[in-house]
C-alpha cells in the first residue's frame, strides 16, 4: 500500500507570514526575502507544512557598503521538489543572530563555519569553537575588511628570482612589469 | 599578526678541507680512497632505486598517474611509488601547500629515513603560484624543509617531471643530493620558520636533535633560541638534554 504525504500548497504556506517577498527565479527555485526576526518561524513553518527537511547550506555575504551581513538558508523539500533560498539581512554590529539548530541540526556545522570565517555569533548554537583554520589569531579572514594580500606580505617572504636573461633585459631598461 | 621569517643560511660551502659536509673532522679511514670509492658506488646505485612517497598535496596529483603508469613509466628510471614514509626516498610536494597540510608534510618528512630528497613540484611550492595572495597557503617550501630540486610549471607535464627526476638522479649520482643533511645542520632556522606559522609550542614526536647527534650532523646552527623552546613545550619527546645556551657561546668563541 502506497503512502502519499499530503502537503499544503507552498504558496499558501508562504502567505501565512507577513513581511515576506517571494520571487520565483526559475520554475523550481524560490527566492524568499524575510525579516531577521521572522526567519526561524518561516523555517519551522516550511519544515512542518511543506516537508522542507533538508537544510543543505547556510551562506553568508559581507556587504561592505551597507554594514550588513546577508544570510542565505538553502532548503530542499523531497516532496515539493523546489529549492527555497531564504535571504535575510542582519546588522554587522553586533553581528549576532539566533541559531536554527533546534529546527535543522545540520545548522550547527554551517553556523560554526560562518562564525569562524565571518565572526557572526549564533545564539544557541551548540559549538562555535575554531574549526577549519590552523592556528589563526587574526580577524575572520572572509570579511571584506580583511586584506589577504597585506597579511601575506607580513607573514611570508617571496622567492628571489634574478636569472641572467632578466639581468640583461634590466640593463637595457626593461624588466618585469609590476 | 606578523612573524619575521628568518633567511636560510647556506654555511656549508665555506668549510675547511678537514671537515666533511657535516662540519665534523674527518678521520684518516674516512678519507681513504677505498671509502670514497665505496661511497661513489653507493650513490650510483642509490640514484637508480628511488621510491616516491605516495602522498600528494594540491592539484599536482593529477600529473602523477601518467608519470608512474604505462604512458611515461617512471619505473624505467627506477622510480616507483611507495606507501609508507619509512620506506620512501623522495617526498614530492605536488602543488599548493596549505598551512594545515604543511604540518602533516613536516611530520611525514621527519619520519622518512635519510638519505631523503624533497622535490617541489609546480609554481605553488616555489612562490605560492596562483595562490600567492592566499592567507592559507605557504609560499616558499625551502623555508620549512630543505628542497633538492624544484620543477616549475602550473602544472608541470609528465615530461617535465621525468626531466626533473633525471636531474635529481644525476645529482644523487654525483654525490650532491645532500640537502637532507641541511635540515640537521640548520634545524634551529627551519624550526623557527615552522614556529612562526604554528606558534612557539609547535613540535613533532621526532627528536630531530638526537637524530642529528646520531648521524654526527649536529652543528652550531642546529641549536638556538628556537630549539630551546622544545625543552619547554616538547619535553616528553626530547630524549637527550639540549645543551644550554651559555655553553654554546663559549664553544663558539673558542672556535
Amino acid at each position: 500500500m502506497e503512502h502519499s504525504i499530503v502537503h499544503d500548497d507552498l504558496n499558501e504556506v508562504l502567505r501565512e507570514l507577513p513581511t515576506l517577498s517571494v520571487e520565483a527565479t526559475s520554475p523550481r527555485r524560490l527566492k524568499v526575502r524575510v525579516r531577521a526576526d521572522t526567519l526561524p518561524a518561516l523555517l519551522g513553518l516550511l519544515k512542518g507544512r511543506s516537508g522542507y527537511l533538508h537544510l543543505s547550506a547556510i551562506s553568508c555575504i559581507d556587504w561592505p557598503d551597507t554594514e550588513e551581513f546577508e544570510l542565505v538558508y538553502h532548503l530542499w523539500s523531497y516532496e515539493v521538489k523546489k529549492l527555497v533560498s531564504v535571504h535575510t539581512l542582519i546588522p554587522k554590529k553586533p553581528g549576532r543572530f539566533v541559531s536554527v539548530y533546534d529546527i535543522h541540526t545540520p545548522a550547527a556545522f554551517f553556523e560554526r563555519d560562518i562564525h569562524e570565517m565571518f565572526g557572526v555569533y549564533f545564539e544557541g548554537s551548540p559549538n562555535l569553537e575554531p574549526f577549519i583554520l590552523t592556528e589563526w589569531y587574526g580577524p575572520p579572514p572572509m570579511l571584506k575588511s580583511f586584506s589577504s594580500r597585506q597579511y601575506v606580505e607580513e607573514t611570508f617572504k617571496w622567492q628571489e628570482y634574478s636569472p641572467e636573461w632578466l639581468k640583461e633585459l634590466e640593463a637595457k631598461g626593461g624588466g618585469i612589469v609590476q | 599578526m606578523s612573524h619575521p621569517v628568518i633567511p636560510i643560511q647556506k654555511s656549508i660551502t665555506d668549510r675547511s678541507p678537514d671537515m666533511d659536509i657535516a662540519c665534523r673532522s674527518v678521520d684518516a679511514e674516512e678519507k681513504s680512497l677505498l671509502r670514497r670509492v665505496i661511497d661513489r658506488i653507493a650513490d650510483h646505485c642509490r640514484a637508480r632505486s628511488l621510491f616516491i612517497l605516495h602522498y600528494c598535496t594540491g592539484c599536482g596529483a593529477i600529473e602523477l598517474p601518467p608519470t608512474i603508469t604505462s604512458r611515461f613509466d617512471s619505473e624505467r628510471l627506477g622510480i616507483q611509488p611507495m606507501v609508507t614514509p619509512r620506506q620512501a626516498d623522495i617526498l614530492l610536494i605536488t602543488g599548493y601547500l596549505s598551512v594545515k597540510t604543511l604540518k602533516r608534510v613536516i611530520l611525514t618528512y621527519e619520519q622518512m629515513q635519510g638519505p631523503k630528497y624533497v622535490v617541489g613540484m609546480g609554481s605553488c611550492s616555489i612562490n605560492g603560484g596562483m595562490y600567492w595572495h592566499s592567507y592559507a597557503t605557504v609560499k616558499r617550501l625551502q623555508e620549512y624543509m630543505p628542497v633538492d630540486i624544484y620543477i616549475a610549471g602550473c602544472m608541470p607535464r609528465p615530461e617535465a617531471i621525468q626531466q626533473g627526476f633525471l636531474q635529481l638522479m644525476a645529482k644523487i649520482d654525483r654525490g650532491e643530493g645532500t640537502a637532507w643533511k641541511d635540515y640537521y645542520h640548520n634545524y634551529d632556522t627551519y624550526l623557527g620558520n615552522q614556529q612562526a606559522l604554528f606558534g612557539p609550542d609547535w613540535h613533532t614526536p621526532t627528536d630531530v636533535l638526537a637524530e642529528a647527534r646520531h648521524y654526527g650532523l649536529l652543528s652550531d646552527n642546529s641549536i638556538g633560541q628556537h630549539t630551546d623552546l622544545l625543552a619547554k613545550f616538547a619535553s616528553e619527546y626530547v630524549t637527550q638534554p639540549i645543551p644550554a645556551a651559555a655553553t654554546r657561546v663559549v664553544r663558539r668563541s673558542a672556535s
